[in-house]
């Protein structure tokens, strides 16, 4: 129902999403609702998310590609622009975001994001504090999370 | 538009230059002209296009990934192709986020070429571009909010003044009245040019203009001096004499308004008539001798104001911080109701202001304007007297209510009196000085011919002017009595005078004209 009008520029995302995928990312559209993705990142390496996979949700608004994607974790993840809601404190989804900007793009800003935190720009508090007073502890921390909730099990 | 012409970019573009250095046309001149390739990039105006066009018969849209032939297409600077509906709706959603708008940059996410209102009026809807322009309109308004640091003398407070609001005139949060434009002090309804001309003429004369400022002058019945503690001008010289008198003129009050019928006079400067023939070394002697009586007549009525203003300023602080209080006890009124007292005094206060500066302006009135100068000399006439009126009102009869021993009949009949010619007077000054501001635009006699021979005098008729000065015509006795100014002259074509130049640069400039100006540009950037 929700799918008659879709979009020509959804369909060609979706297609190219499935056919050509990012690598260390996976998208694909639920059956019932073409306007909703379930995502898979990989931790990239080097990184202290290295070796889990998260699992986020992608909605394109009514108004896409005029206004940005919802996305959110749903792995609970230890990143100091992520919140416990599993919410996403990205320029590009917000005041940033622009119509030439794709699906692939933002998750893989996402993804860069688990490679760069940045704690001068914190959606948690706490985490920001932890991760600027001891660095490598906070890494510790992270790596403790993705072990627990992101080991893809 | 001027900004485009000169630096040869297109007017959009210099709509958005402008936007960005907030409306300083000085700013965009300095910065560009510094470094014109950091412009461009600070701004987003591409030299050429990172895209050149590829000769195809079909675009792939950015947006909406649809193919369309090159019309169908439309590109910022850069090259970076989006069709007509995606750019509408790209256009869209940002007008409707704010004034951010104002500064849209082209959806490519790695680039930063400008989109520009010429782009954005042929591709948005005329409700979205109405929006838009309102946002513009409202930049370049707020933009021009500027301040200023109070000039009196020992403030701290800055001056914020907003485009406008009418007039120049801005009020410091320490009472303090002033310019926005030459810093001077208020000076409605002269405008700043004479406001200059008049300071720096004051100041080249002040040696001789010392002993206008004494603060005592010879009765003219007993001769005895008599110092002046008073605002207004209505001096009775102390007994047993008692002779009322005018301080300005010297001549008896009973001469002055109302009570004679005839309109108050002692504010015109009227020459002695000389009869005979003079040589001309004596006549230059007899012209410096007038000129400098001509503008000693003015300067002593514009110093007079002055202190008379400075008077009622002591005096209503007085009456405030003293006097209401111990009215409201004799009188058994509440101090709320004697709150007509403070606007009289206040009012008195901006009258004196206005007054003074209205003797400037008389002195700039050319004398061959005949029908002007009438006007004028009859409407500052009528202003003065008015003001004396309230002045000596609320000056010295309030005084009888204040020494009175306990509540006084009439007191409520003072009220109204009071009352009444505080706001006849505000009244009255309110028109005078939209009179004045309007070059007195009502008289109309003498003025179109007037107007014709100014505008050959702008034009350039220094030889007229030479001629005027070198060779003083015939010895009619009016010849004789024109001042000699620092300023340039030219002559009149109807009474062969010397006139003082630069006065028609006054008449024009209105007030509100900065802003009207300023709208009128900011519209047609917008339309
Ligand atoms: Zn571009
Ligand atoms: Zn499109
Ligand atoms: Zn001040
Ligand atoms: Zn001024
Ligand atoms: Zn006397
Ligand atoms: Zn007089
Ligand atoms: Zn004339």
């Amino acid at each position: 129902m929700a799918n008659s009008n879709l979009p020509r520029r959804i369909i060609k995302e979706t297609q190219r999403l499935l056919s050509e995928p990012a690598p260390g990312i996976s998208a694909s559209p639920s059956e019932d609702n073409m306007r909703y993705f379930n995502v898979m990142i990989l931790g990239p390496t080097q990184s202290p998310y290295e070796g889990g996979v998260f699992k986020l949700e992608l909605f394109l608004p009514e108004e896409y590609p005029m206004a940005a994607p919802k996305v959110r974790f749903l792995t609970k993840i230890y990143h100091p622009n992520i919140d416990k809601l599993g919410r996403i404190c990205l320029d590009i989804l917000k005041d940033k975001w622009s119509p030439a900007l794709q699906i692939r793009t933002v998750l893989l800003s996402i993804q860069a994001l688990l490679s760069a935190p940045n704690p001068d720009d914190p959606l948690s508090e706490n985490i920001a504090k932890h991760w600027k007073s001891s660095e490598a502890e906070a890494v510790e921390t992270a790596k403790e999370w993705t072990r627990l909730y992101a080991s893809g099990a | 538009m001027r900004i485009s012409t000169v630096l040869s970019i297109p007017k959009g573009a210099a709509s958005i230059l402008l936007r960005y250095y907030n409306w300083s046309v000085s700013k965009v001149h300095d910065e560009w002209f510094a470094n014109e390739e950091k412009v461009r990039k600070a701004v987003g105006f591409l030299e050429k296009p990172v895209i050149e066009y590829p000769n195809v018969k079909e675009l792939t849209c950015g947006i909406c990934f649809e193919a369309y032939p090159p019309d169908k297409i439309h590109s910022a600077a850069c090259g970076h192709s989006f069709c007509n509906t995606c750019w509408a709706g790209y256009i869209s959603t940002a007008i409707n986020d704010g004034p951010g708008c104002l500064m849209l940059r082209c959806p490519d996410p790695s680039c930063a070429a400008a989109v520009g209102q010429d782009m954005i009026r042929e591709l948005s809807s005329n409700e979205d571009y109405e929006k838009y322009s309102r946002y513009f309109i409202r930049s370049y308004v707020e933009d021009n909010r500027k301040t200023k640091w109070c000039p009196y003398p020992g403030c701290d407070y800055a001056v914020d003044f907003v485009v406008g609001s009418g007039s120049y005139d801005v009020t410091c949060r320490c009472a303090y009245s002033f310019c926005w434009n030459c810093t001077e002090e208020a000076h409605r309804p002269v405008d700043c040019g004479t406001v200059a001309k008049w300071i720096l003429k004051n100041s080249a004369e002040s040696e001789n203009m010392n002993w206008i400022l004494a603060n005592s002058k010879p009765c003219p019945k007993c001769k005895r001096p008599i110092e002046k503690n008073q605002g207004c001008m209505h001096i009775t010289c102390t007994p047993p004499c008692k002779f009322e008198f005018c301080w300005l003129c010297l001549g008896a009050w009973s001469d002055h308004g109302e009570r004679t019928g005839g309109f108050y006079a002692c504010n015109r400067y009227e020459t002695a008539k000389q009869e005979g023939v003079y040589d001309e070394a004596e006549k230059r002697r007899e012209m410096a001798k007038n000129s400098l009586e001509r503008y000693t007549h003015y300067y002593e009525r514009w110093a007079t104001n002055q202190s008379s203003r400075a008077k009622a300023l002591v005096d209503l602080q007085q009456m405030q911080s003293v006097h209401l209080e111990k009215l409201s006890d004799i009188q058994c009124q509440p101090e709320s109701q004697l709150k007509f007292i403070t606007e009289a005094w206040l009012q008195i206060v901006e009258c004196r202001r206005v007054l003074k500066w209205t003797y400037a302006y008389g002195y700039y009135l050319p004398e061959y304007e005949h029908a002007k100068r009438q006007f004028f000399e009859y409407l500052q006439g009528e202003a003065e007297s008015g003001l004396e009126r309230l002045h000596q009102c609320a000056e010295k009869e309030l005084q009888v209510y204040l020494n009175a021993e306990g509540q006084s009949k009439d007191f409520n009949g003072f009220r109204t009196k009071l009352a009444g010619l505080t706001s006849v007077t505000r009244n009255y000054f309110e028109n005078l000085v939209r009179a004045l501001e309007n070059g007195l635009s009502d008289v109309d006699s003498h003025g179109a011919s007037s107007r014709t021979a100014s505008a050959k005098s702008v034009g350039g008729t220094s030889s007229k002017g030479k001629a005027g000065r070198s060779k003083p015509t015939t010895s009619r006795s009016s010849s004789s009595n024109r001042n000699i100014d620092d300023t340039g002259h030219w002559s009149c074509e109807h009474c062969t005078v010397a006139n003082v130049r630069g006065l028609f640069e006054r008449k024009r400039v209105s007030l509100s004209q900065p802003f009207a100006s300023g709208i009128v540009k900011a519209k047609s950037i917008v339309g």
